[in-house]
């Protein structure tokens, strides 16, 4: 800084400094922010969905800073890199400001602005001529998050199946459902993880801390703090690998091998919770049998780490149990066997009486909402068009299987899809295969977006909807049970929406009204939506708007649960199905099955891909406080392996994968911390929206690289680590 | 009077940079600027067996700051709490304090041209609030507190839990900022990112940089005064004597 330094410019800054001395006490100075227009709002982030608890400051209508808010039940006045940007999201130029409809071709990105009032007579007079021409199934839903709540009522009222969102066939779906076979239920959001009280925490693929949830990283480092053993599955070195006393850089695809070698540590050397086991599972026989001859031995050959090291690990479990955190990931879809994987980490927290003990898998606690008596949705006269519950037996009919829809939007089978609805997700960085995804947009007859920001997937929008920010709008309560105390927590505008943006519900209620369907929206406004929800609940609207949330009394663990909490293991059996019979029944595997994955060819690296901290998806990569802080992704790659390659750190490259397919520039950095078969980078970079100026072009994207996806049989996830990339010179530099 | 002082548990610290965003979002620090920073060693060591680590940097606040003698204005100055601050008003940008500071804690605002860094967060504990980075922190891994109570938080992790600072044979100016870790986090960070010698300005730049500029400053500030003496007197008129 001090190297390109002109005279004039330091003369400049005298003069500025003479000039400026006076007016200097009539401005207030950052951080003593205060004056008699400033307050303060309670209400959740949106910068990712974890929803931490903020407090936005006001000052002369502007929110000038977010901070955590400590009576939050469970983020306590935490917050990370990127709630504490969030005002440069609402502030961000470029915004959508105005409702938009095309006028070029799609993909050209030419729009006309209209009034709000056409967008939604035009949107209205669409879907009308849908339903009546294809029917309303014809017409897909691509919602992401609490959000969307209004809108998914729309949908349901319109009389669409058709709702997927990317948080289950391309995240947590596998998790869902490998533990909902094993225990009775899924785990939800936030995760119900008892971090704190673990004395052995394990994370296979879980890359905590590089991944951040503000509350899972408070949980994560007092646990710690407090003596919890970290063993670390990673191909890479990730943040919490440094923290750990054990590092198993497994060979990626190879974790179903180490659980069965786990287990069979486990079960060969008695070290299972017996008693635990006696009282609540089933299958224990079954199990024994099955892992009998998946020994550390066997399992060091397909996971390439030393036995020794698995035998360890496996007792330092075991010495700890039951408290035993096995965390369940949170992106599982890796390799298309991934609900099995799932289902060996589930059986493995049984082995060890993990579930619903202190230190393990928290138990949730439901509490009494009330609501609006809505009228019956109609009966969609044809089933779901993604497969869920059929093709993909076990996948959720609530959240749907994104790919599934976009399937039959390319296929027309089982019956022609025409329009999509996209609100609050970006389907060209979420789901995989975007070639597919784009093809499959060019047919419809309607394309919509709801969004906060031009986003590449905008230019291809027939009307694009400008929504209010996070914190410019009111939303549905965020209510969750799967906490140790559970609790709900308000969204609620700390400023009036900026430019020509309009609330989610806002949206949705006004298309309800042009679609003749408002008695499902029967309330005038927000308050009285919350009002009723909040009925049962014993806190008065004021009170809890000031607060920001009411949390109720938990009973995370056995021993305190009470009747009306309901069976605990909500299975078939009552009982923890280690053997699964409902697996059995649909033809697959009742006990995880390792079998191997591809490894790549000479010469190609297996891609991987992650997240970083300041960074959420490809939201934020545009706020600038964000973007300050990283502007752009690396590849990491082993420093051996770029030697041969040629590379040093900090060489710019291209990566091309099996098909050809290539990324943008982005630096290489050479590291000793990651397996030399393999690529790694963080998601949501390289995105091609020219009205993103900060992110535009900068970096590469790994959904751009993911052209093959492993599809799993059980629930239709698309598996995403099975792409090949080799580093090539960018375009037109010499190698 | 009380020494202030930070402790960063480098065995908690996750490296998420929320202390960052919280300082710079506090502050109006411009983007790609920080008053405290992340910084990863990377991995070290040869594969699978790696350490690595974040150090967290911002003004150690030293006992013997090497960024007060340098500043020709006197803008950078030490209180009694032990707090190194910068009066905004007398810094003239001349960017000396900087190089002096043996931790890079410094940067000159390209938006206000004045040099910034961290004060400990001084007008939130006048408001009896805790640093930025120290409430927002998602791990818990930042203590705030002073060094002279022996019931505060940071006394029992400096002289109990023996918290250390980055120091090396050649720089030892007396850092109040530590750092804890239970593998060998701090020892790593300091092999990493060890102090530099503080660098003092040079005759030229003394020249370039405080003189001349304050010479022409007040050079021109002279003929400024003249001309407005002289317009206000045009305007006002001659002053009449009446006698």
């Amino acid at each position: 800084m001090s190297n390109g330094f002109s005279r004039r410019d330091w003369f400049r800054a005298g003069a500025l400094a003479a000039a400026a001395a006076p007016a200097a006490h009539a401005t207030p100075t950052p951080g003593q922010r205060g004056g008699k227009r400033a307050f303060q709002i309670a209400t959740n982030c949106e910068m990712c969905f974890w929803r931490c608890g903020v407090l936005a400051k006001v000052q002369d209508g502007k929110v000038t800073r977010i901070e955590g808010n400590p009576q939050h039940p469970l983020t306590q006045g935490r917050l990370c890199a990127r709630g504490n940007a969030g005002q440069f999201t609402l502030y961000d130029p470029d915004r959508l400001k105005r409702p938009q409809l095309r006028v070029g071709e799609r993909g050209e990105g030419r729009f006309r602005d209209i009034s709000w009032e056409e967008a939604l007579d035009w949107l209205a007079a669409r879907l009308q001529e849908l339903k009546q021409k294809y029917g309303p199934e014809s017409v897909a839903f691509f919602p992401h998050g609490v959000a969307s709540t209004f809108f998914a009522t729309l949908m349901k009222a319109y009389g669409t199946p058709n709702s997927a969102e990317p948080a289950f066939a391309q995240c947590r779906g596998p998790r869902e459902v490998g533990y909902a076979l094993t225990f009775g239920r899924g785990l939800g959001s936030p995760e119900p993880l008892d971090l704190e009280n673990a004395r052995a925490i394990v994370l296979i693929g879980s890359h905590i801390g590089e991944n951040v949830f503000t509350s899972q990283i408070t949980q994560f480092a007092e646990g710690l703090a407090r003596g919890a053993k970290l063993i670390v599955v990673d191909p890479r070195y990730s943040t919490a690998a440094a923290k750990a006393d054990w590092w198993l850089p497994v060979r990626p695809g190879a974790d179903i091998a180490l659980l069965l070698a786990w287990m069979n540590v486990i079960l060969s050397e008695g070290l299972e919770d017996k008693e635990y086991l006696a009282r609540y599972a089933t299958g224990l026989d079954e199990l024994r049998n099955h892992v009998r001859p998946f020994t550390p031995e066997w399992a060091s050959k397909e996971t390439e780490l030393p036995a020794a090291l698995i035998r360890e690990t496996a007792r330092a479990m075991a010495a700890a149990r039951p408290a035993v955190l096995i965390h369940p990931g949170r992106h599982v879809t890796w390799y298309g066997d991934d609900t099995q994987r799932a289902r060996a980490m589930a059986i493995l927290t049984a082995l060890l009486g993990a579930y619903g003990r202190k230190g393990g898998i928290l138990l949730p606690t439901s509490f009494p909402r009330g609501g609006f008596k809505l009228p019956p949705f109609p009966e969609p006269k044809r089933g779901r068009a993604d497969g869920a519950g059929e093709r993909y037996p076990l996948a959720s009919e609530e959240q749907g299987v994104t790919n599934g829809l976009v399937e039959a939007t390319l296929t027309g089978e089982p019956y022609p899809i025409k329009g999509w609805i996209v609100y609050g997700q970006n389907v060209l960085e979420s789901i995989p295969q975007r070639d597919r995804t784009l093809a499959a947009i060019r047919q419809l007859d309607l394309m919509v977006v709801v969004d906060i920001l031009p986003v590449e997937q905008t230019l291809y929008a027939d009307l694009v909807l400008p929504e209010a920010t996070y914190l410019e709008r009111y939303d549905a309560p965020h209510i969750v049970e799967t906490a140790a105390r559970p609790f709900l927590a308000v969204r609620q505008p700390a400023v009036p929406p900026l430019h020509d943006s309009r609330p989610g519900w806002w949206i949705a209620k006004e298309l309800a009204k042009r679609l003749g369907l408002e008695a499902w929206f029967p309330w005038r406004n927000p308050d009285e939506h919350l009002s009723k929800i909040i009925e049962p609940l014993g806190i008065r609207l004021a009170e809890l708007k000031a607060r920001g949330a009411v949390a109720f009394e938990g009973r995370p663990y056995i021993e305190l649960r009470k009747p009306e909490d309901g069976p605990l293991f909500p299975t078939e059996s009552g009982k923890i199905e280690l053997y699964s019979k409902t697996l059995k029944e649909l033809g697959y595997d009742p006990l995880p099955v390792y079998r191997p994955v591809a490894d790549p060819p000479p010469g190609w690296l297996r891609l991987l891909y992650g997240r970083a901290p300041m960074h959420s998806f490809a939201r934020t990569e545009n706020n600038a406080l964000l973007n300050g802080l990283m502007e752009e992704n690396a590849v990491w790659i082993n420093d051996e392996t770029a030697r041969a390659f040629g590379l040093r750190d900090g060489d710019r490259v291209v990566l091309e994968n099996q098909d050809g397919q290539k990324s943008l520039p982005a630096p290489v950095r050479t590291t000793p911390g990651i397996r030399k078969d393999c690529a790694y980078m963080v998601h949501g970079f390289g995105q091609q929206a020219p009205g993103l100026r900060k992110a535009n072009g900068r970096g590469a994207s790994d959904t751009g690289l993911i052209t093959r996806v492993a599809v799993d049989p059980l629930m239709g996830g698309t598996g995403m680590r099975v792409n090949f990339v080799r580093p090539l010179p960018p375009d037109g530099m010499e190698s | 009077m009380a020494r202030y002082a930070m402790v960063t548990d480098l065995t908690k610290c996750v490296g998420c940079q929320a202390c960052t965003a919280a300082c710079n979002s506090e502050w109006d620090v411009p983007p790609g600027y920080a008053r405290t920073r992340v910084l990863p060693t990377g991995a070290v060591g040869s594969f699978p067996n790696l350490r690595s680590a974040f150090y967290v940097a911002q003004c150690n606040h030293c006992d013997d700051p090497p960024c007060v003698k340098p500043c020709p204005s006197g803008a950078t100055f030490q209180g009694a709490d032990g707090i190194v601050k910068i009066d905004k008003d007398l810094c003239i940008g001349c960017g000396f304090c900087v190089q002096a500071c043996p931790y890079e804690a410094r940067y000159l605002n390209p938006a206000t041209e004045k040099v910034d860094k961290c004060d400990f967060c001084a007008g939130r504990l006048e408001r009896g609030l805790q640093p930025a980075c120290v409430t927002t922190c998602t791990a818990h891994a930042k203590y705030f507190g002073d060094l002279e109570d022996p019931s505060s938080e940071v006394y029992q992790l400096v002289y109990g839990k023996g918290a250390s600072r980055i120091e090396s044979d050649e720089v030892k100016v007396g850092p109040n900022v530590y750092y804890l870790g239970s593998k060998g986090e701090p020892e790593l960070v300091a092999q990493t990112f060890p102090p530099r010698q503080p660098r003092m300005p040079s005759a030229g730049q003394w020249w370039e940089r405080a003189l001349k500029p304050l010479a022409l400053l007040m050079v021109g500030t002279t003929f400024l005064g003249q001309a407005i003496a002289f317009f206000t007197q045009l305007r006002k008129g001659e002053p009449q004597f009446d006698d």
